[in-house]
């Protein structure tokens, strides 16, 4: 069980809706499966030029190819590499742990795309060398933008499983 | 000798290599030194301005360099270098 205390669940959800029909990004730190500090990260998906664009799949790629710059980021998201080192520099600090990557789906489920689990395996990849502990993916989805859903899931070998989550 | 690794995007260019070798007294340097093994890996890696890209982390030994000075970070011999990129994603179609 993954617990969101009420105001980090609401900020998660207004973050959403704030950048919506763009998907925005973030992280969430903690102890003992339970959150106590939320990060908005910012979406750099637009500013990446079609070179940079080339980390994602083939599928994705072509899509996002498709789109103006400015449109992208409604179909992906890019987390800010300096923002991602200063909430994991912060979360060090408090002597919490790095818990959870989140993002928003504007227009689709709240399940992780193939898109998502590609990517959330280049990281896992990597996680191990770093110390870091196997971070949960939250999704919220906006898809009826009147009853906002939340799921978390376990991305480990190119299989996504859902973990429960509770807001508390 | 400095570790340095390879995040899978980049393994093309490092013939499939998890982790190769490198040499140098700084990041910067250690950057050329790669590109000069593995030609057009500081492309994938440095903007045109020469800086680190904003969606790949740099670390040495778990600290980003952009916290430390940058390229002009110095390395040694046991150093561990890890190219991470930053967490992505894509919604369904
Ligand atoms: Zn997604």
């Amino acid at each position: 069980m993954f617990i969101i205390p009420s105001d980090i669940w609401e900020d998660m959800i207004d973050h959403a809706r704030g950048h919506a029909p763009r998907e925005c990004c973030g992280m969430l730190a903690g102890t003992d499966n339970r959150v106590t500090r939320q990060y908005r990260i910012t979406n750099i998906l637009a500013k990446l030029n079609e070179a940079e664009l080339a980390r994602f799949d083939q599928p994705k790629l072509s899509d996002l190819k498709q789109l103006a710059p400015e449109e992208r980021a409604d179909i992906a998201f890019q987390m800010d590499a300096r923002e991602l080192s200063q909430a994991q520099k912060d979360i060090r600090q408090r002597g919490i742990e790095l818990q959870a990557f989140y993002h928003s789906h504007t227009m689709s489920p709240a399940r992780p795309s193939a898109t998502d689990i590609t990517l959330a395996m280049e990281f896992e990849h990597c996680r191990a060398a770093l110390n870091l502990p196997q971070p949960l993916h939250v999704i919220v989805s906006l898809e009826d933008r009147d009853h906002p859903v939340m799921r978390a899931y376990r991305i480990e070998a190119s299989r996504a499983t859902e973990v429960p989550v509770r807001r508390q | 000798m400095i570790t340095i690794r390879i995040p899978t995007p980049l393994r093309s260019m490092t013939g499939g290599k998890s982790e190769i070798e490198g040499k140098g007294a700084s990041i910067g340097e250690l950057i050329e030194q790669m590109n000069a093994d593995h030609p057009g890996l500081k492309d994938r890696l440095c903007d045109e301005q020469g800086e680190i890209r904003r969606f790949i982390n740099v670390y040495l030994n778990e600290e980003d360099i952009r916290f430390l000075t940058g390229k002009d970070t110095p390395v040694k011999d046991g150093d561990e270098v890890s190219i991470v990129p930053a967490i992505a994603g894509g919604a369904h179609d």
